[in-house]
């Protein structure tokens, strides 16, 4: 039965073309970025960063650079949207439509159709980073071929690795991307099983995340820092680190799994106690 | 079928249902009736356990639905009015995801409620290009698919047109004769309620003014039509003897109890007055409706 309301499910969101914006909106920026890091003075500028502190700039322009140098602004900007959007959705806007009155005539009890939506919902944050770091290696290696890879973050990561280190840090950094898109889609699932529009639910959700982001970013609160749900977000950073700090990735895995716990329980309860009329 | 005992509801200081009691029995055709915001779709929410009743019982099928909807909802079937889909999605794939939420049902068992209803052919294509009346069949379609005992209708001719007002009434006769399901009706159509119904329960402001047989509902009062040389004179002097209660519209009266048509015929004879006609008028259900509002209204101020 699960499997089958699973499926139900993925057919409605699969169904919307509203669903394939995110994947569309990522195709069509990485292939923008990737050819304009070809064309313009955006190669030379990072081959004297690497050059400047010792490294064979040919070695690290690689296609696996370019495709972390698009994920990194990607997974801080339009991820958290779109992830949101979906998770925004997935209930308020079948109290909107009215749908939600012809399930709840069946048998099913609340708690468990949220949580097929909610594994709907993880369904399409992990398909999207998996988009976004497909079409991010494919564009990459199309344009600049295989070689290195080398990842910088102003003020907070500097690190190399060969081609094959290279893609193990770049398929793990996007599995625990997955937890981020995850995380804030609880965030809009959880406000859409409140009383208000889909809009709401994912404005919302998207407050919240930039709040946090903000909070994080002003320099006094640093010491603060491991409050912050962005903070933990960025827990697929960490496996660019050089080794990766994995008690740190612990750490912010595990205050992440409670967010979403928490994120779920205050969900399934004011949607539990909601009159669902017309 | 359906036991709700002194259900209550209310949202925040708004009382939508004052101690609601209903008994549907196996196999009827249950009419409920009242006007907009009479409390029939809060009754009929809190049934299918998608409203909190603030008190009382409610048990569908045998079982409590606010504890155990899974087996109370097992054989229900309901629809709405304005029934809403996935208007991207074709019928056929509506159908499969709304069953998915009660059990598996078999792509024949599908066909087969497709076919029922009139959508072979149109089963693939998107909701969206629907009629009104196919979106109809498909809100029918659905819950017909888990073979249920007990269907709930909310309404379901609005928006409707004639034509399909008396398929949808034929079909819902259908489901009782030939299936055996219990029906239970929300409507604001009382010919059609007057037509297919066995039973009603009319509410007001959330409290239920009348429950019982349709058939009742028509002898209510016993009316008699009379034209006679002098109305008022006839009816003054029936009164004085006690053998009616009233006049009723300016040419009927109201029978007093135990007093049948032969015993004011006589009198109207006895005191000279010629009688041209005499016809019992059979009150319907819409001049019985408008009789409880009115007492309704009249009660609550």
């Amino acid at each position: 039965m699960l499997y089958l309301q699973l499926r139900g499910e993925l057919w409605k969101l699969f169904g919307k073309k509203r669903t394939y914006i995110g994947f569309t909106i990522i195709l069509l920026t990485q292939l923008i970025v990737t050819v304009w890091f070809k064309y313009s003075r955006a190669s030379p500028t990072m081959a004297r960063i690497l050059e400047g502190n010792g490294y064979l700039a040919e070695q690290f322009l690689s296609g696996l650079t370019v495709a972390t140098v698009m994920l990194v602004p990607i997974a801080y900007v339009l991820l958290p949207l779109y992830v949101a959007l979906i998770g925004g959705d997935l209930v308020a806007k079948e109290v909107e439509d009215g749908t939600l009155r012809m399930i709840l005539s069946r048998p099913i009890s609340r708690v468990r159709l949220l949580l097929v939506k909610w594994l709907a919902g993880s369904v399409f944050a992990v398909l999207l980073v998996a988009a976004l770091a497909g079409f991010g290696a494919v564009f990459g290696h199309l344009f600049f071929g295989i070689g290195g890879l080398f990842v910088f973050i102003p003020g907070e990561l500097f690190s190399v690795f060969s081609a094959s280190e290279g893609w193990q840090h770049y398929a793990v950094s996007n599995t625990f991307l997955t937890v981020k898109a995850i995380s804030i889609m609880s965030a809009a699932f959880m406000f859409s099983c409140f009383n208000v529009k889909p809009a709401a639910a994912t404005i919302l959700a998207l407050s919240f995340f930039f709040v946090n982001a903000v909070l994080q970013e002003i320099p006094y609160f640093r010491e603060y820092q491991h409050f912050f749900f962005t903070h933990h977000l960025n827990l697929w950073q960490l496996m660019f680190g050089q080794p990766i700090p994995w008690w740190k990735v612990g750490q912010s895995l595990s205050v992440l799994v409670g967010f979403n716990v928490s994120f779920l329980v205050i969900g399934c309860a004011v949607f539990h106690a909601r009159d669902i009329k017309s | 079928m359906i036991d709700l005992s002194n259900v209550t509801k209310r949202f925040g200081p708004r009382l939508a249902l004052d101690a609601f009691s209903l008994s549907v029995p196996e196999r009827s055709i249950y009419g409920l009736l009242g006007h907009n915001g009479a409390g029939k779709s809060t009754a009929i929410g809190i049934l299918l356990g998608q409203v909190w009743p603030t008190a009382g019982d409610v048990r569908v099928c045998g079982f409590d639905v606010t504890c155990d909807r899974r087996h109370a909802l097992a054989q229900v079937g309901a629809i709405f009015e304005a029934p809403a889909f996935y208007d991207y999605l074709s019928g056929r794939r509506n159908l499969e995801i709304l069953a998915g939420y009660t059990a598996a049902v078999s792509p024949k068992r599908i066909a087969e409620v497709i076919e029922w209803v009139g959508l072979t052919g149109r089963e693939n294509s998107a909701v969206k290009t629907y009629s009104h009346g196919m979106r109809a069949r498909l809100a029918l379609a659905q819950a017909m698919l888990p073979n249920p005992k007990l269907l709930i209708l909310d309404e379901p001719g609005d928006g409707l047109d004639p034509e399909g007002i008396h398929e949808m009434r034929a079909t819902v006769v259908r489901f009782n004769r030939e299936l055996g399901l219990t029906i239970l009706f929300s409507s604001h159509l009382l010919t059609e309620v007057e037509q297919i119904c066995t039973d009603i329960a009319v509410l007001h402001s959330g409290r239920k003014v009348f429950n019982g047989r349709v058939a009742d509902t028509k002898n209510s009062r016993r009316l008699v039509r009379l034209r006679v040389g002098n109305f008022d004179s006839a009816s003054k002097d029936l009164r004085e003897k006690g053998l009616i209660t009233g006049v009723v519209n300016g040419d009927s009266v109201e029978l007093a109890d135990k007093v049948d048509t032969p015993e004011v015929v006589k009198r109207l004879v006895e005191i000279g007055l010629p009688v041209f006609e005499v016809t019992p008028v059979r009150q319907t259900l819409e001049e019985f409706y408008l009789e409880l509002m009115n007492a309704g209204r009249a009660a609550k101020n």
